[in-house]
């Protein structure tokens, strides 16, 4: 089932709770403000669930954002799901919003985010700890209001560059200085397609390259890395390793940068 | 101060208080499960000090006190995993640690030399090579390959030569290294790497403890 904008409105005032899986574009989520509907972010761990109940639906090597999203999708009780399968997501999305609408007896309607108008990127360039940053950020995509008091902008010492990780732990190994680059500063934007944003880097400060094992985004931060004059490529899956957590603090510690 | 480097088959201490500080040796297995140390690193550091310097950090650290040199390559082959550092211009470039694909190689290549009774000093550098990622996986083209009339003695070395490979691409191909670990005794290992290698032994990380130490201790002072 395919987004068509006329009819938007008069579909969604038919739901109470709907899920998203990536960022469906903002007259999605106006309507669902609208009609004061619970939005659920799949994306982000909701149930208490192993991921293996996502197994019978995806394969075990896959991006475990999406295999998140489908545990979400089948133990939640939604009236619809919009999932966003245009350039600002992911061809695995895409298979994913297939195989779920075959699965749920919800409608799983695929959206093309193509939105363009910046709002912003007060917290990516905020200082305050990286964790709450990036968690208003992903509870921003509920959200169409534009953004109030922003904080002022603060001087970077390290960057952290690539989508919210499934696992946030990762994140309080940097210091309040880091600026967030990347797919969650297009995010917080509201335009989850701007590749060139996207792409954008600090190359004065030291960064990890962050990535989701299996995501197609693996290569654009490996690539970025390579750009970049003090990089860490860093893939993780479903958990912070041991090993994963200590290249970053070797890397921030051996960088010279203050925790 | 005494530190040490809990490693997954053996442990390495240094006693900074003794008038000539020298490392032993204990076997892991061995190891009184009430050993307490002032610092530690290695995987299973944590459990026996409550100061813990994490192993990248520990090898750079030994790096920088051990190599004259502003640019070099590092390579650290553990028994569970391997990691690597990268300077250029005196500075941190680049970075690795395998604990997951590249596990078991260390251990792996000495378990092999126990079950089958071999000196690894005596085996030669093999022409052929296994293409091996990761100890366990390994260790099914050994029993293919003798299964297939070649002698245990060459399979095994074409594991350890793969062993090499791979740990040398991990740590970016580069025309020399230098090596850290109980591999270093290992000459048939160290032969096997397509570059110049430097053995550094297997006190690296203990090294680089010693400087934390020592710079924490600088901090310290009033």
């Amino acid at each position: 089932m395919t987004l068509e904008l006329a009819s938007l409105s008069t579909t969604i005032r038919r739901f109470r709770k709907i899920g998203i899986i990536g960022i469906p574009p903002l007259a999605v989520i106006r309507a669902a403000n609208e009609h004061n509907l619970v939005i659920h972010d799949l994306d982000e761990p909701l149930v208490r669930e192993d991921l293996e109940a996502a197994s019978p639906f995806l394969p075990r090597v896959y991006c475990a954002i999406l295999r998140t999203a489908v545990v979400n999708a089948l133990h939640l009780e939604l009236d619809a799901i919009y999932v966003d399968t245009g350039p600002g997501k992911c061809d695995c999305a895409l298979h994913t919003a297939t195989i779920l609408a075959e699965a749920l007896p919800i409608p799983v309607i695929c959206t093309r985010n193509m939105d363009n108008t910046g709002y912003g990127t007060p917290l990516c360039q905020a200082r305050h700890p990286l964790l709450d940053r990036m968690q208003a950020i992903t509870a921003g995509v509920k959200s169409a209001a534009p953004y109030d008091n922003p904080p002022p902008v603060s001087m970077p010492t390290a960057g952290f560059w690539g989508v919210p990780p499934r696992d946030f732990s990762i994140l309080t190994l940097f210091p309040e200085t880091t600026h967030i680059f990347g797919w969650a500063r297009c995010m917080e934007n509201k335009t989850p397609a701007d590749h060139d944003l996207e792409a954008q880097f600090n190359p004065l400060v030291p960064t990890v390259f962050f990535a989701q094992s299996f995501c197609a985004k693996t290569a654009l931060a490996r690539y970025l890395a390579k750009k970049h004059p003090h990089a860490l490529y860093l893939d993780v899956d479903v958990h912070t390793t041991g090993s994963a957590r200590a290249k970053v603090q070797a890397f921030l510690e051996l960088s010279g940068v203050e925790p | 101060m005494i530190l040490g480097d809990f490693g997954t088959s053996y442990c390495k201490f240094l006693d900074l208080s003794t008038p000539d500080p020298a490392p032993t040796i204990v076997a892991t297995k061995d190891l009184p499960r009430d050993t307490r140390v002032d610092l530690a690193t290695g995987h299973n550091g944590k459990r026996f000090s409550a100061r813990y310097v994490n192993e990248l950090i520990a090898l750079a650290r030994g790096g920088e006190a051990m190599i004259a040199e502003d640019d070099y390559v590092l390579l650290d082959c553990g028994s569970r995993d391997i990691k690597f550092i990268k300077y250029q211009n005196n500075k941190l470039a680049d970075m690795g640690w395998n604990a997951e694909c590249g596990a078991s190689m260390g251990f792996t290549i000495e378990l092999l030399e126990r079950y089958y009774d071999l000196d690894y000093s005596t085996l030669k550098v093999p022409e052929q090579t296994f293409s091996v990622t990761c100890g366990v996986l390994g260790m099914s083209d050994i029993f293919d390959t003798v299964i297939s009339g070649v002698p245990v003695a060459e399979a095994v070395a074409r594991f350890v030569k793969g062993i090499a490979i791979n740990a040398y691409r991990f740590a970016g191909s580069p025309s020399r290294l230098y090596l850290s670990g109980g591999l270093c005794d290992n000459p048939l290992f160290v032969g096997s790497f397509p570059c110049r290698v430097t053995p550094l032994g297997r006190f690296v990380l203990l090294r680089g403890l010693e400087t934390e130490a020592r710079q924490r201790r600088t901090h310290t002072l009033p």
